[in-house]
């Protein structure tokens, strides 16, 4: 009886991935001879190209910026600095995207100011460079984050030892920095790569055309404007190969144990004080602020500047539309990892791991068969039986939800664990089962991680542009297609107070998970 | 002799002050009770921790002004002694020289360390290749090839079992009688001191309610605070 739910879930997600990749089998077709192979080498080459600088770049410049904070534990905006990278690692891609621009567009504040000298800037953003820009805001807070607590992590008599043994600031950072960063690096790595190589949103409005086209992009356009399903389907297949011999190394390196915390209080870093590695902390921060704080306020000051244009009929059209898919998509994942996690529980608790691992990666299957690429094979599925685009909001709520769930259940998974660690032995031995057991020994714990699981599944959705292009382009209208459309007709002021309002309402979620989890705000995109 | 008078640390929520003389050569024990301030006195003598008043002195040399590098001692702590990616003689090196650029006749001394605390042969073992009295032997012999006359151990032998812990003990004795070391150790099982000691010292609340030798700090009736400590 308690597999059933781990059993329900686990196969409406390998049905909508497995149908989604059959769809995509069957659009490729038996003879590949006829597709632009030219073309998709060059896309494969684009993709992995920025991939790989924008992981590169990220990895450099996020622990370069963990080794400053951690070095500098306390100076005026430390604080402020540390929301600033939270925050720049939640906001929905599209809202950076025009941060980005407000900030170095032509018409942005760097245009401005090239103008004002009697420089036009041109249009240098679009293409590689936009990319590159953005990846490396979203992601730099993201690598940083990790990286600092891994350093923070590491045992005060270590530092102690350090300080006493009298090691230059170049000798701890080989024998104290570089392991906890080379040991994280990988993992981190790989994820960041993962995450810029499906890339859509950032992709799709600062490629500037065809030519700095990524496979997850090149799938969209050959699907929404070339009509070329054959071409889509081996873009996808293609897309999916790659994804899976990343995802596999992730979920490996994933379990790998870290070292033990610290064992008691924090000591001081001894090269903290080095004149050399202050210089150099201080020119790292400032390159770090300048990177992730200008956009941020540009979306602030631009939205507020534009608040009027709030009240137009089609934000609220697109607020609503963005709901009715977020809150759905939100509760459908939470009774999917709810039935994962509980089932996953059982079979641990019966002793077959094994199985009880299955279930929790099971979730994680989005991540090898990207939303856009299943949602190009649920489109090639369904063409033929019903018309894909009438049937927008509830596919865009099925692959919403399945998106959010690695991160739903990472929040729900672990007190039902704990509750069965702690207390599974007491209840049986009292003969406290089903609903009661829910009630009196789930609950407690479960409530506020069902919370904020909720909210993140929320602000995921608000927040997608992929899936909602792919099916929803010109029949319905949500906050991220209607930021989407502005940018792309250049009403700079409207697309302010939509993106402005986007963030907020993503920022407010995050922070409600924050506070029912207790966790950092963690990046979830 | 080790002079600690009137060392002094305010925290928000804790206030120590410390008197205490050790001889040289000794090997004094701190006990007390968990949370009354032994950690924190090894730590302000090493100087990982400031005092804002009192005085700090080793065989008459101001130890307050030196920086923890520059302190004539060498610490141990109970676990993270070691740096987890480098070998036993690494380890060790790092005692001799913290950049690991080792002469020939500095690694011999290295070698000639582990050796003394019986790991000869074990060197290019990492810690987590070594077992738990293995990696603090790694330890000691890097506090001796630092060849520091003060020897601080913060209950270093906690996670040991009874009998390793007294073998590890007669170790530290043997090699401060051989290299006429200073040692303060804090312990949570006096009776592993055995006849090691010469000094005992009872630390709690921030303060050393009592210094002399064990059997009169073990003695019945000495302290009401000793007494609740030992559960007499």
């Amino acid at each position: 009886m308690k597999l059933l739910p781990g059993l329900a879930a686990l196969l409406l997600i390998l049905g909508v991935v497995t149908t989604a990749f059959v769809g995509l089998l069957l659009a490729a077709g038996p003879e590949p001879a006829d597709l632009p192979w030219g073309y998709v080498a060059s896309v494969v080459r684009f993709t992995l190209l920025q991939s790989v600088l924008s992981t590169a770049l990220s990895l450099i410049l996020g622990a370069a910026i963990a080794l400053a904070l951690a070095r500098r534990t306390s100076f005026p905006g430390r604080s402020l600095f540390i929301a600033a990278l939270n925050l720049a690692s939640v906001l929905p891609a599209i809202v950076v995207v025009f941060g980005v621009i407000e900030v170095l567009g032509r018409a942005g504040w760097l245009g401005a100011g090239l103008r004002l000298v009697g420089v036009d800037p041109g249009a240098w953003l679009y293409g590689l460079p936009g990319i590159l820009i953005a990846h490396v805001f979203f992601n730099v807070p993201l690598a940083a984050r990790v990286f600092l607590a891994s350093l923070a992590a590491v045992p005060g008599e270590r530092w102690r030892l350090a300080t006493q043994l009298g090691m230059p600031p170049a000798t701890i950072f080989r024998v104290l920095d570089l392991p906890v960063l080379k040991r994280e690096a990988p993992a981190i790595a790989a994820l960041i790569f993962l995450l810029c190589f499906t890339s859509f949103a950032i992709v799709l409005t600062l490629g500037g055309g065809p030519r700095a086209a990524t496979l997850e992009v090149a799938i969209y356009a050959s699907v929404r404007f070339d009509v070329d399903f054959a071409r889509a389907g081996l873009l996808a297949l293609l897309q999916v190969a790659i994804c899976l011999t990343l995802v596999l190394p992730i979920l490996w390196l994933g379990r790998r144990p870290a070292e033990s915390a610290a064992s008691g209080v924090t000591a001081a870093r001894p090269d903290a004080g080095d004149r050399r590695v202050r210089l150099v902390d201080r020119i790292v921060l400032a390159v770090g602020g300048l990177l992730v704080l200008p956009p941020l306020i540009a979306v602030a000051l631009s939205g507020i500047a534009a608040f009027a244009s709030l009240f137009a009929a089609d934000v609220g059209k697109a607020t609503a539309t963005s709901f009715a898919i977020a809150i759905p998509a939100a509760l459908i994942s939470l009774l999917l990892a709810l039935g994962l996690a509980a089932t996953a529980r059982a079979l641990r608790g019966a002793g077959r791991s094994g199985a009880a691992g299955l279930m929790s990666v099971s979730s994680g299957a989005i991540l090898a068969v990207p939303p856009v690429a299943v949602s190009a094979g649920l489109f090639v599925v369904l063409r033929p039986l019903a018309d894909p685009f009438a049937l927008a909001i509830p596919l865009i709520v099925l692959v919403n939800a399945l998106t959010a769930l690695p991160f739903v259940l990472r929040q729900v998974e672990p007190p039902l664990i704990l509750s069965a660690e702690r207390y599974g032995r007491l209840a049986a031995s009292l003969g406290i089962s089903g609903a009661w057991r829910i009630r009196l020994v789930d609950w407690p714990l479960l409530r506020r991680p069902l919370l904020a699981a909720l909210a993140i599944a929320t602000a995921l959705s608000l927040g997608d542009l992929g899936v909602a292009a792919f099916f929803g382009s010109g029949t319905i209208l949500t906050l991220p297609l209607l930021l989407y459309q502005r940018l792309g007709n250049y009403r700079i002021a409207e697309s302010a107070s939509v993106a402005l309002l986007l963030a907020l309402l993503v920022l407010a979620l995050f922070l409600a998970a924050q506070r029912w989890s207790g966790e950092t705000l963690a990046r979830s995109r | 002799m080790l002079e600690v008078a009137d060392l002094t640390l305010d925290y928000p929520d804790f206030h120590a002050r410390y008197t205490l003389e050790v001889p040289t050569g000794a090997l004094c024990g701190l006990i007390g009770p968990s949370g009354g301030g032994k950690t924190t006195l090894l730590h302000a003598i090493a100087g990982f921790e400031r005092p804002t008043s009192g005085a700090l002195r080793l065989d008459g040399r101001d130890l307050l002004p030196l920086a923890p590098a520059e302190r004539p001692l060498s610490m141990l702590f109970q676990e993270h002694n070691l740096f987890p990616h480098l070998t036993a003689v690494q380890n060790v090196g790092l005692g001799v020289d913290p950049r690991l650029r080792l002469s020939g006749a500095q690694q011999r001394d290295v070698d000639a360390a582990l050796q003394r605390v019986g790991l000869k042969g074990l060197g290019g073992r990492r810690p987590a290749e070594l077992s738990g009295g293995q990696r603090q032997r790694v330890a000691i012999a890097r506090a001796l090839v630092r060849k520091r006359p003060l020897m601080l151990l913060d209950e270093p032998f906690g996670g040991l079992d009874p009998g390793l812990r007294r073998e590890m003990i007669a170790l530290v004795d043997a090699l401060r009688r051989d290299e006429r070391l200073t040692v303060l150790v804090s312990i949570h099982t006096p009776e592993d001191l055995g006849e090691a000691a010469d000094l005992m010292a009872f630390v709690d609340g921030g303060r050393v309610l009592a210094a002399a030798p064990p059997r009169e700090i073990l003695a019945l009736g000495w302290q009401p605070a000793i007494d609740r400590y030992f559960g007499r």
